[in-house]
């Protein structure tokens, strides 16, 4: 067909950036509600994903969910101090990862006079991810899944905030070296460093984890053969 | 290959670049070679794509589709507040205040002439109590005399002492507010204590 249109296909960082201007210049002319209906695609597209980061970051989901809206509602205020030539998806993680950031201090100086650390049998800090509410009852294979997925939020909540982070902006949203150092102010190499350090501590983690949770196995079939 | 990966790992690639070949896809020509770094390398491919299926459904269970939608409606709410924020119901204006208690308002001149009224009422009551009290007080102070004057003596003060300074006492005085005092409970007590007269005309007769 003639009349087809032949516009190239539009990425999805050139889609957020016309969206952007859209809403800023709704914003200048007054037309508000035209301006929340437009940037609402904008939330649209990057929730999950901002959710997936909270979450990962503060493991915890309300305070993540908290993290999430307060970090669109800033970037709809400042809108204007956009720039169209970096990605809104860096621009805006960058706003959430700072609101992240305030929040994990927050929580810290919150814990520190209030809530003392839970400490296990072994004497060891245990993860408040750890406590995060239940499923519902699941067939075995969700059963292990969760399992899976408990050892995963232990072990991510051992390690240091930055590494954490990096390796979640990095393998989980598949962000290369430089977004992740645009997004978190860090350096490229120090990135690099960060996710190499986390990728080997988390394996040693899983690993140790999944040996003693073997050796306990065993343990349990050992009295139970007695 | 780098020359730390040539002396120490005996020409193998190091973890650190096994992880860089994994996460950014540029593949060294060494894995092409070496079986063994290939296989690290699976593995540590394998493994991290489990690392990533686990951890995003770990963030899609604790975010359902139902829970994305009430968070998106949420920011849509607080945004409209922020453009539109809600209207302040004005304190009731002046003028109404007036209006509804023209009636009964009082003028603020009359409100200062009654105040300075009550001041002279005042100040006259006050002067006139005084000089009440200046001409009753002298006679009071006549019939109250003899009784108060040697109650201002201590009483625990030897009978001498007293004597010497205030002149011969008449020490039937002495008992006369105590015999007026007539409390039962006190009778006994009061019968084995002797009496002031009794220990003034004692002590006159051992003078003598």
């Amino acid at each position: 067909m003639s009349g087809a249109s032949t516009d190239p296909p539009v990425t999805a960082r050139e889609a957020d950036a016309r969206v952007a201007v859209d809403v800023k210049a709704l914003q200048a002319a007054g037309r508000l509600e035209a301006a929340r209906e437009r940037f609402a695609e904008l939330v649209t597209r990057h929730q999950r994903r901002a959710a997936r980061i909270a979450f990962h970051y503060l493991r915890d989901a309300a305070d993540a969910d908290e993290a999430v809206q307060d970090a669109f509602i800033k970037a709809y205020m400042h809108l204007g101090t956009f720039r169209e030539e970096l990605p809104f998806e860096v621009w805006f993680t960058r706003i959430l990862i700072n609101g992240c950031l305030d929040r994990l201090k927050a929580r810290r100086r919150r814990e520190r006079w209030i809530a003392p650390p839970i400490i296990d049998a072994s004497g060891n800090e245990r993860d408040p991810g750890e406590y995060l509410p239940a499923r519902g009852p699941s067939p075995e294979e969700e059963v292990l899944a969760g399992e899976r997925r408990e050892q995963l939020s232990a072990a991510l909540a051992k390690l240091p905030e930055r590494q954490r982070l990096v390796f979640v902006l990095s393998h989980f949203e598949g962000r290369s070296s430089r977004e992740v150092s645009t997004m978190t102010g860090l350096n490229e190499s120090t990135v690099r460093v960060h996710l190499f350090r986390a990728i080997r501590r988390l394996r040693a983690l899983l690993a140790s984890g999944a040996a003693s949770k073997a050796s306990n196995l065993r343990g349990r079939t050992n009295r139970a053969a007695r | 290959m780098r020359l730390a990966d040539v002396i120490v790992r005996g020409g193998h690639l190091s973890e650190q670049a096994i992880v860089a070949a994994v996460m950014t896809g540029d593949r060294p020509a060494h894995l092409d070679r070496c079986d063994l770094c290939a296989e690290r390398a699976v593995e540590l491919g394998r493994w991290l794509d489990g690392v990533k299926t686990t951890g995003l459904e770990t963030a899609d269970a604790a975010f359902s589709p139902e829970r994305l939608a009430a968070q998106q409606s949420q920011i849509m709410r607080r945004l409209e507040q922020l453009d539109e924020p809600a209207r302040v119901i004005a304190f009731p204006s002046q003028s109404q205040l007036r209006r509804e208690s023209t009636g009964r308002r009082v003028a603020a001149g009359w409100l200062g002439v009654a105040a300075a009224a009550g001041l002279v009422l005042g100040v006259i009551s006050g002067q006139m109590t005084a000089r009440l009290g200046m001409h009753q007080a002298p006679a009071a102070a006549a019939r109250t005399a003899p009784a108060t004057q040697p109650a201002a003596a201590p009483v625990n003060a030897p009978a001498d002492d007293v004597a010497q300074k205030t002149g011969p006492i008449d020490a039937s005085l002495l008992d006369m507010d105590l015999d007026s005092l007539n409390v039962p409970s006190f009778a006994v007590i009061d019968s084995m204590t002797p009496r002031a007269t009794q220990i003034s005309l004692a002590s006159n007769r051992t003078i003598k």
